[in-house]
């Protein structure tokens, strides 16, 4: 129940999200996109919060669907699915951290 | 072949027929390689510190404006586009919209995704014939 209201909630956010994250830097800034001109879009405070939701929700959707595909097939048993769950927990924890270090010389 | 082993074959046969399976289906891959996509992305992203002022992360950079990986970041637009717009179908069904006219909102959501698809492919193929942005 609450994992299929998660993966809604952070797909409505992923796709404003991503819809500005790919507008600002596929379609506008393609060829350009570098340590300093990431840091000049970084400058604006909408545009940490942009990245950091597309971050956090990102990684949420992505092993929460993972975590649903696997159930399907090998993690069947209860027993064998809080075991995943409790293992993608602990990868996307170490993601958001590795992902917020990334980008903190920017948003600092 | 019995007349009951043929008709299992032919219900079998008639599930991948339906619009509904292929979206699954798709849907599935379409996540999955999204999945890889984000964790190669946060690990680019972090190149930005590994060395001074962004080198390394300048460098892929670079690298990544050859044609060849234009043309793959295409792919995984499409993948996006088809993942997301797929997503709001079965979001709208959630709330009982395309219930009875599946293959109806199905076709739709595939319409959106080839017109976003045709905007980033312009700027894709502009990038790569002149190289640069369609607004420079």
């Amino acid at each position: 129940m609450w994992s299929w209201l998660f993966q809604r909630i952070t797909a409505v956010l992923l796709i404003v999200m991503l819809a500005v994250h790919l507008i600002f830097t596929h379609i506008l800034d393609i060829g350009n996109v570098n340590y300093d001109s990431i840091g000049e879009r970084l400058a604006h405070a909408g545009f940490i919060v942009v990245d950091i939701v597309l971050l956090a929700a990102g990684i949420f959707h992505a092993l929460n669907g993972l975590r649903m595909v696997l159930m399907d097939y090998w993690f069947t048993s209860r027993k064998r699915a809080k075991i995943l769950t409790a293992v993608l927990w602990a990868v996307g924890i170490a993601a958001m951290v590795y992902g917020t270090w990334a980008l903190w010389p920017w948003i600092s | 072949m019995s007349g009951k082993t043929r008709e299992t074959a032919n219900v079998g046969a008639g599930l991948w027929k339906a619009t509904g399976m292929w979206a699954w289906l798709l849907f599935r891959i379409s996540g999955l390689i999204l999945v890889f996509y984000l964790g190669a992305h946060i690990i680019v992203v972090s190149t930005g510190r590994w060395t001074e002022a962004g080198r390394t992360l300048n460098d892929l950079m670079k690298a990544f404006d050859n044609p060849v990986m234009v043309l793959l970041d295409l792919a995984l637009v499409v993948a996006v586009l088809y993942h997301a717009l797929n997503g709001v179908r079965i979001m709208l069904m959630d709330f009982g919209v395309g219930i009875k006219r599946h293959k109806l909102v199905f076709w739709s959501a595939m319409a959106v995704v080839v017109i976003c698809f045709a905007i980033f492919a312009w700027v894709a193929f502009t990038f790569i014939a002149t190289g640069k942005g369609v607004t420079s």
